[in-house]
């Protein structure tokens, strides 16, 4: 059964109007609330960001033996989010699933505003970080270098690389849209912006040729680097002595609980815009129902990655693994976590099974913001309650988060919110060289088949 | 004097089409102008004697595996010679853990080669340039295909030219003057 990619041919202006009209259409009402909550949020997010470094992190909830805790979490929950519009942009490209043309852009829009979160959170958690240069090999007259024999220079070499590669990769699809917008703008300012943000581009054939192949490094590139930036992650918990860290399977494990939290995130803001935007004719049933096999998929390989986690603390015979795995998690402190994690990330996707769930937006909403729910209280699992119970019982300690903790939470949510947002205002968040390049694709589709026109685009 | 000769054509089959026909009657310095990167016309207009296939891969693998070696001789230098010490048992030189960073700056800077070599082989970064502000140029990049020929063309002659794009059956044909 093939559910359409596309309904209807738009000609190529009515597609030009169509995805650049978003960027000049008067928001409503709702915009404003929307900017007003986010905007609070980011507000609130500057004042206990300011509050944590003036005071110190004594201000979090962080003890010994519970370390690493919030900060670390959420670094790691939204650099994970990130991982899926990577994974749209670049591995999907290469295996040339077309149905990744209109969700592409939306998606590295939504990795960067979500690793610019994750980035905030390794220099707070340093307590000084006006000092979070140390990590990087400046000429230091110390002469005390960086150590990058450890996990936590990788982590800085990889987060930064990912970042930047991903703002390229970005900004070179958004080069011809923002020609497109510069001749076609309505006001001579907004010509006069997007003509200095599209470089020059008047889409030359030699230009797009050079282009394309650059294009195609890029994913080519993109994708082990997604793959690498959540194994490294990985390996800031799995090279420590840890029971419930010290592990080989984290690095698949942390990449495909990467790519399945941030389908669901992708999900969770693909669903609203496509409604306040009108789109069901560019993102179609068909584009959220493979997101949503995608989740199923990737869900397996996370519930996998538990099933092989609890198996392998029982073979290896350690009573601190098999305490930690089979006591401290389910019944010590802040249990309802692991709870949540597996009713969340295992349970509730299997609802996705069914044809009827995986076309219903309000069902794959709530299936989508619940994953987000349950992979952060992996982390939560995986980071906290293992420091809560290490190998000596005198070393156990509780954890418990502060209201700083909890309000920068809520800030980072804000203020990613508030930053796709503008994205979404101001930049055309569907590709339209790849739409109309598929557009053409399919309309010449449809006239080498015409008994089966319309159906068959998949 | 114009430096060359603009044609404008509703879609890419007809430019592609007057690609052949302009090849068949000795015109070699064509080039386009198009809203997305339309194969037809690609196919078109490659040729020995017309635009090769992109190198900037190359580039960018050149760039990739110096940025490599840099890192890890960097790593080598910090970490193995100028500050040696062991943690967690691994020795000053450490070649596996050396790999995370070398993989990662492999990756950057070989994307930083892709992106600063087509804004280079584009000629991009620039205000503007000779066929912007031609009449009716602005639908290159909405829904029209320009065709290009450049005076140096061999075959050029402004009426003879003109005359020829006339019969592959250009919508406007556009002589931009040289601005200064």
């Amino acid at each position: 059964m093939s559910e359409p990619l596309l309904i209807g041919r738009p000609s190529d202006a009515a597609l030009g109007d169509k995805l650049l009209g978003t960027t000049w259409r008067a928001g409503g009402t709702g915009w404003r609330i929307a900017f007003a909550i986010t905007g609070a949020l980011t507000g609130l997010l500057i004042a206990l960001v300011t509050y944590t470094v003036v005071t110190g992190i004594g201000v979090w909830g962080n003890n010994i033996p519970v370390g690493w805790a919030f900060a670390i979490i959420n670094f790691v929950w939204w650099i994970g989010i990130g991982h899926a519009g990577t994974f749209i942009s670049a591995i999907l490209y290469l295996f040339e699933q077309r149905w990744r043309t209109s969700i592409n852009r939306f998606a590295e829009g939504m990795t960067l505003c979500a690793v610019l979160q994750a980035a905030l959170f390794p220099a707070l958690h340093l307590g000084r970080p006006w000092f979070a240069y140390w990590l990087f090999p400046y000429p230091s007259v110390m002469e005390v270098w960086p150590q990058t024999k450890s996990a936590l220079p990788w982590d800085a070499a990889a987060v930064s690389t990912y970042f930047t590669v991903s703002l390229l990769f970005w900004y070179l699809g958004l080069i011809p849209d923002l020609a497109s917008l510069r001749d076609s703008a309505p006001t001579r300012r907004r010509r006069a912006i997007y003509g200095l943000l599209a470089l020059g581009w008047n889409g030359k054939a030699t230009t797009w040729r050079h282009y394309k192949a650059v294009y195609l490094v890029l994913a080519g590139l993109a994708t082990p680097l997604v793959l690498s930036v959540h194994s490294i992650v990985s390996s800031d918990f799995a090279t420590a002595l840890v029971p419930g860290w010290h592990s080989t399977i984290f690095p698949p494990y942390f990449v495909a609980g990467a790519i399945f939290s941030g389908f669901a995130m992708v999900l969770t803001l693909v669903i609203p815009a496509r409604r306040v935007f009108r789109l069901h004719d560019v993102i179609t049933t068909k584009h959220l129902e493979n997101c949503a096999k995608l989740i199923l998929v990737t869900g397996w390989v996370v519930a996998y990655g538990y099933i092989t986690e609890w198996f392998l603390d029982w073979y290896s015979g350690d009573p601190a693994e098999m305490y930690q795995a089979f006591v401290a998690r389910p019944s010590g402190p802040n249990n309802a976590v692991f709870f949540l994690a597996m009713i969340c990330n295992v349970a509730v996707p299997q609802i996705l099974w069914w044809t009827r769930a995986r076309r219903n937006v309000w069902i794959l909403w709530f299936v989508a913001v619940l994953i987000n729910v349950g992979m952060w209280s992996e982390r939560m699992m995986i980071i906290a309650q293992s420091l809560q119970r290490d190998f000596l019982p005198s070393q156990w300690g509780d954890y418990s988060p502060t209201w700083v903790d909890i309000g920068i939470l809520a800030g980072t949510i804000g203020f990613f919110t508030l930053l796709f947002l503008t994205f979404l205002r101001l930049l055309p968040f569907i590709s339209l060289s790849e739409m109309r390049e598929m557009t053409h694709e399919l309309v010449k589709h449809d006239r080498r088949t015409p008994a089966h026109g319309e159906r068959h685009d998949g | 004097m114009a430096d060359r000769i603009l044609a404008q054509y509703e879609h890419e089959d007809a430019l592609a089409a007057a690609v052949h026909r302009l090849r068949a009657k000795g015109y070699r310095a064509l080039d386009a102008y198009l809203p997305f990167p339309a194969v037809e016309v690609e196919d078109a207009l490659i040729g020995p004697a017309l635009t090769a296939p992109s190198r900037l891969p190359y580039l960018c693998f050149v760039f990739g595996v110096l940025a490599e070696g840099t890192a890890y001789a960097l790593q080598w230098l910090l970490n193995g010679y100028l500050y040696p010490l062991v943690v967690g048992g691994r020795p000053p030189h450490f070649p596996l853990a050396f790999v995370p960073i070398t993989f990662e700056m492999g990756v950057l800077f070989a994307s930083f080669a892709a992106v600063i070599g087509v804004l280079w082989r584009g000629r991009l970064v620039r205000l503007t340039d000779d066929v912007q502000g031609t009449p009716g140029f602005e639908s290159a990049t909405r829904d029209r295909f320009w065709l290009e020929i450049s005076a140096a063309d061999p075959a050029f002659d402004p009426d003879r030219t003109r005359a020829d794009l006339a019969e592959t059956g250009a919508l406007r044909i556009e002589l931009p003057e040289v601005g200064p």
